[in-house]
């Protein structure tokens, strides 16, 4: 299997392809627009893989998703969990919690982990050339290396956030806790964001890569006995908001045009 | 460039270059195109070492701002280029212009068919002395156009290389020059993967002319 990590440093943000050498087949997870399609479209140009889907983890608030312009322009689909099919204002391919997915010899199976946002899925991911078992899973926003995804990015707007900062908290710790720390302990652990970001805490890692193991012993969030506990640690340890995250999740949602961003903030 | 532009300059002997993988390529082209993959590392080296100077190229890469970037770099490199297929094969068949499709091989077909078949392994000469398909000429996917287009054969000619990329390019161009020619998809690796049989070469085996 093909997995390249691209990061975009401003916004300590990881995107990812995830391809097949003998299908020459690959598909990108939640490309950023800082980096643009092109550079998403260039890479799998390079590596002689055609693109055949684009995910995306979560609607983002942090930062410009090109997810619909990337699966526009490789006439393929956009992926997102069911659930965002009431919150945003576009069309998308809609999975279920524990689909699979087939790319190649490479295996995406969808776990929803709720928290960070009500839609939030990882990916598990499972080279069949060399064995079943999963390799490795892409948190996005869920688990971070040394953290969690801040469960507080709420806009106000009811119908959007759909649960309460406590219930989130809670939530996202059942989701990191009963989902993904039950995952087997080599799985690698691929986050959407690393140190930088103020998507999670102050704990993240500037390292952009851990596995399940070392998360279960290390992540200090995680580290705690109760969801009440988890949900105060996390408070304590939170970064400022990011910066026009409202505007930038109403882009990502499709209820104000990409203009309409950058307007704003002059 | 649109759809019925491109027509015009083939029909006037310019040369599209097809920069999609072998798969799509083989499913559908536009007719007379050359397979020839895109990368940005290596693109301006391949095309030195292997395509005509003389001749005019169109892009054709999908989505379009691959294309974009390959004319820059063979432009670079000082290859006339007129330009890129606008939309693609998409636009292409909208447009109501007709494709060609590159016969398609797998290894356990060439397995069962040894015989009917002469193979042209178009790897470098010492990836052929390493290991190749028994009975198969070595033709390197650097030789001239003209000599490619000159192998004399009875049989349908069957191409290999390590995968399909180099050998998809010679089958391309075979195609131009309306020979029967059939690409081996899986090439060398599902051939020494399933076990099959493998000759060696002390030396470089000279593919006849004509």
């Amino acid at each position: 299997m093909i997995m390249k990590q691209f990061r975009f440093e401003p916004l300590a943000q990881a995107s990812y392809l995830i391809g097949c050498p003998r299908a020459k087949e690959a598909v990108i997870i939640d490309p950023i627009d800082d980096l643009g399609a092109e550079t998403y479209v260039l890479e799998a140009a390079d590596l002689g893989l055609t693109i055949t889907g684009v995910f995306e983890t979560h609607v983002h608030a942090d930062y410009i998703s090109c997810a619909r312009e990337l699966a526009e322009m490789n006439d393929v689909p956009h992926y997102l969990h069911e659930s965002a099919t009431d919150l945003v204002q576009y069309s998308f391919t809609p999975f279920k919690d524990g689909q699979v997915f087939e790319v190649g010899g490479v295996r995406i199976k969808t776990l929803h982990t709720p928290g960070h946002t009500p839609e939030h899925t990882s990916f598990l991911v499972t080279d069949t050339a060399r064995t079943d078992e999963p390799w490795c899973v892409l948190t996005g926003d869920a688990l971070f290396v040394g953290d969690v995804g801040r469960p507080d990015l709420l806009l106000g707007d009811q119908a959007l956030d759909v649960m309460d900062e406590a219930t989130r908290a809670e939530t996202l710790y059942r989701s990191v806790k009963d989902r993904l720390f039950a995952l087997p302990d080599h799985v690698e652990v691929y986050p959407c964001h690393y140190g930088g970001s103020t998507c999670g805490g102050v704990n993240m890692s500037g390292k952009a890569a851990s596995t399940i193991a070392f998360e279960k012993r290390f992540n200090l969030a995680m580290r705690k006995d109760t969801p009440e506990a988890f949900a105060a640690f996390v408070k304590e340890t939170a970064k400022p908001f990011p910066d026009d995250y409202a505007r930038i999740k109403s882009y990502n949602l499709g209820l104000i045009s990409k203009d309409a961003i950058t307007e704003a903030a002059v | 460039m649109k759809p019925t532009e491109v027509q015009d300059a083939v029909a006037k002997g310019a040369v599209v270059l097809d920069m999609r993988p072998p798969k799509p390529f083989a499913k559908e082209h536009v007719p007379g195109a050359v397979n020839f993959q895109f990368n940005r590392a290596d693109l301006a080296e391949r095309a030195e070492m292997s395509l005509p100077q003389d001749l005019t190229y169109i892009v054709h890469a999908e989505p379009d701002p691959i294309a974009k970037v390959a004319i820059g770099i063979l432009s670079k490199a000082g290859f006339s280029v007129d330009g890129y297929l606008e939309g693609g094969l998409k636009q292409w068949k909208a447009d109501g212009l007709p494709t060609e499709a590159l016969p398609l091989l797998t290894v356990d077909e060439l397995k069962d068919g040894l015989d009917r078949y002469h193979v042209v392994d178009t790897r470098e000469s010492f990836e052929f002395r390493f290991g190749h398909v028994p009975g198969s000429t070595c033709l390197e996917w650097t030789e001239p156009w003209d000599q490619m287009e000159g192998l004399e054969s009875e049989k349908p000619l069957a191409l290999v290389c390590g995968d399909q990329v180099r050998s998809a390019y010679v089958a391309s161009v075979m195609q131009r020059a309306k020979m029967d020619a059939a690409l081996v998809f899986g090439g060398m690796v599902d051939w020494l993967e399933r076990g099959y049989p493998v000759e060696k070469s002390p030396k470089k085996a000279k593919a006849p002319r004509i």
